[in-house]
């Protein structure tokens, strides 16, 4: 009977060898992810790395202990991409050999942000470009942004009925809400919630589908948010079809995604604004800067009313003055005379014969004369 | 009030009321029926703002 050898004499011997020649050895390696499991609560993660290459595929075990799992963590919060499978990374990493399960690994050590934004980085600008080249009425303009229907929509000057786009449950929802409902003046909403799961494969389909709904509802504005510190997939935001969508939709969009670091393709082909509350915020101002205008307008028509009364009043002043000035006793008064032949005012004096009886009226008395002469007043002003 | 006003009516046939006033476009006999016109445009924009026939509404479809 041959010598056995343990197994556990081979693990061994395999550890002890992997050892030797690995350690206090790193290599930085670019490979894509497969099989990703996560476990947040022992801050563990397990997957492959997968190299494609001339002879097929050369697969790896990878994993994160507790040590290195913040790696993950700050790659996530950093470049806002889910470290999940599909996505290629750029690492570094060291070789240990797993004896529980008796096969060697790569441990993560460090990751290689630069790399992974650039890679997303690259994709966005992709897809912007064929917006651009397949969407005629998305324009690029020399500041960076872009110019689309949707954003090009001229918002209400009172914004009221509210479609809401967000995940059920989420703090966008709740921020958002808590922002509008419970504003400090009072002002009315009707929001209508389209609740759906915003990150993941299917998340830009599902949008979307809500999208097609709220079309063909009567609303002043569709609100989509989202926030949380575990938010990182903004890949359904830089989905060609929803951008695309969002583009050309005809009800203007309001983006409360809450990330900083990255602006989505669908913020870029609407409108904008940081966070939930944020959303929540604009729309309450909105309607403010709507009720200050409306004051404005109201002092002003009622000044306008003032003037307008106080203007009739000086004129009728005016009016009562000049009556007066021309009343008979004013003009008495002022050392003219009223002259009457029969009791009638005398305005023309053609009737008036020689020998006519004459009254003339002065201020304090009245003087009866028998006209002996008339002839023309040559020089019209010698008085 | 006509039910089927909206801010953006309401708000422009305010600012032509205005404007009419300030431009002297207004006889003083009318005056009274626009001023009673212009207080029914503010207060239908102010109640407006704050009441609205639906509250939230849950939709899952």
């Amino acid at each position: 009977m041959p010598a056995i050898t343990k197994l556990s004499e081979i693990v061994t011997e395999l550890d002890e060898l992997i050892r030797g020649k690995f350690t206090g050895k790193s290599f930085w390696i670019s490979a894509e992810l497969s099989g990703v499991k996560k476990y947040p609560d022992k801050r563990w993660c397990f997957f492959d790395f997968v190299e494609k290459n001339e002879n097929g595929e050369t697969l790896m075990k990878g994993v994160s202990w507790a040590r290195s799992y913040q790696n993950i963590e700050l790659f996530e919060n950093s470049t806002g991409i889910e470290f999940k499978s599909g996505i290629e990374i750029t690492c570094k990493v060291c070789v240990s050999f797993y004896k529980a399960k008796s096969y060697p690994q790569l441990e993560i050590l460090e990751i290689d942000f630069a790399h992974a934004i650039g890679q997303l980085e690259l994709e966005k600008q992709k897809t912007l470009k064929r917006l651009i080249a397949e969407n005629k009425t998305i324009k690029y303009l020399p500041d960076g942004r872009y110019r689309t229907i949707n954003n090009s929509l001229e918002l209400p000057k009172v914004i009221q009925r509210i479609a809401l786009i967000t995940a059920a449950n989420s703090d966008g929802q709740r921020d958002f809400k808590k922002v509008t409902i419970t504003n400090k003046y009072d002002y009315a909403f009707s929001i209508q919630e389209y609740l759906t799961v915003i990150q993941g494969k299917t998340a830009s389909k599902l949008i979307l589908e809500k999208l097609k709904l709220i079309q063909q509802e009567n609303f002043d504005i569709v609100v989509i948010v989202r926030g949380g510190g575990s938010d990182t997939d903004f890949a359904a935001f830089n989905d060609y079809e929803l951008a695309n969508a969002a583009a050309t939709y005809s009800i203007p969009i309001l983006t409360g995604i809450g990330h900083d670091r990255n602006t989505s393709i669908v913020d870029l082909m609407t409108r904008q604004l940081r966070t939930p509350t944020e959303v929540g915020s604009f729309i309450i101002e909105r309607n403010m800067n709507f009720e200050y205008e409306l004051q404005q307008l109201r002092d002003r028509f009622f000044e306008a009313v003032e003037d307008l009364i106080e203007d009739r009043k000086e004129t009728l002043i005016h009016f009562k003055q000049r009556v007066k000035n021309l009343h008979p006793t004013t003009i008495l008064k002022k050392g003219f005379a009223i002259i009457k032949s029969n009791n009638k005012i005398v305005t023309d004096p053609k009737n008036i014969k020689v020998n006519s009886e004459l009254q003339t009226i002065l201020k304090n008395e009245i003087i009866s004369s028998t006209v002996n002469k008339k002839s023309k007043n040559e020089k019209q002003s010698d008085i | 009030m006509k039910s089927n006003l909206t801010f953006d009516k309401a708000f422009s046939d305010l600012t032509k009321l205005v404007n009419q006033i300030e431009d002297d476009k207004i006889q003083v006999d009318t005056l009274s029926e626009k001023v009673k016109e212009a207080n029914e445009l503010i207060k239908f924009c102010e109640t407006k703002l704050r009441t609205i026939d639906s509250e939230i509404k849950r939709n899952n479809k």
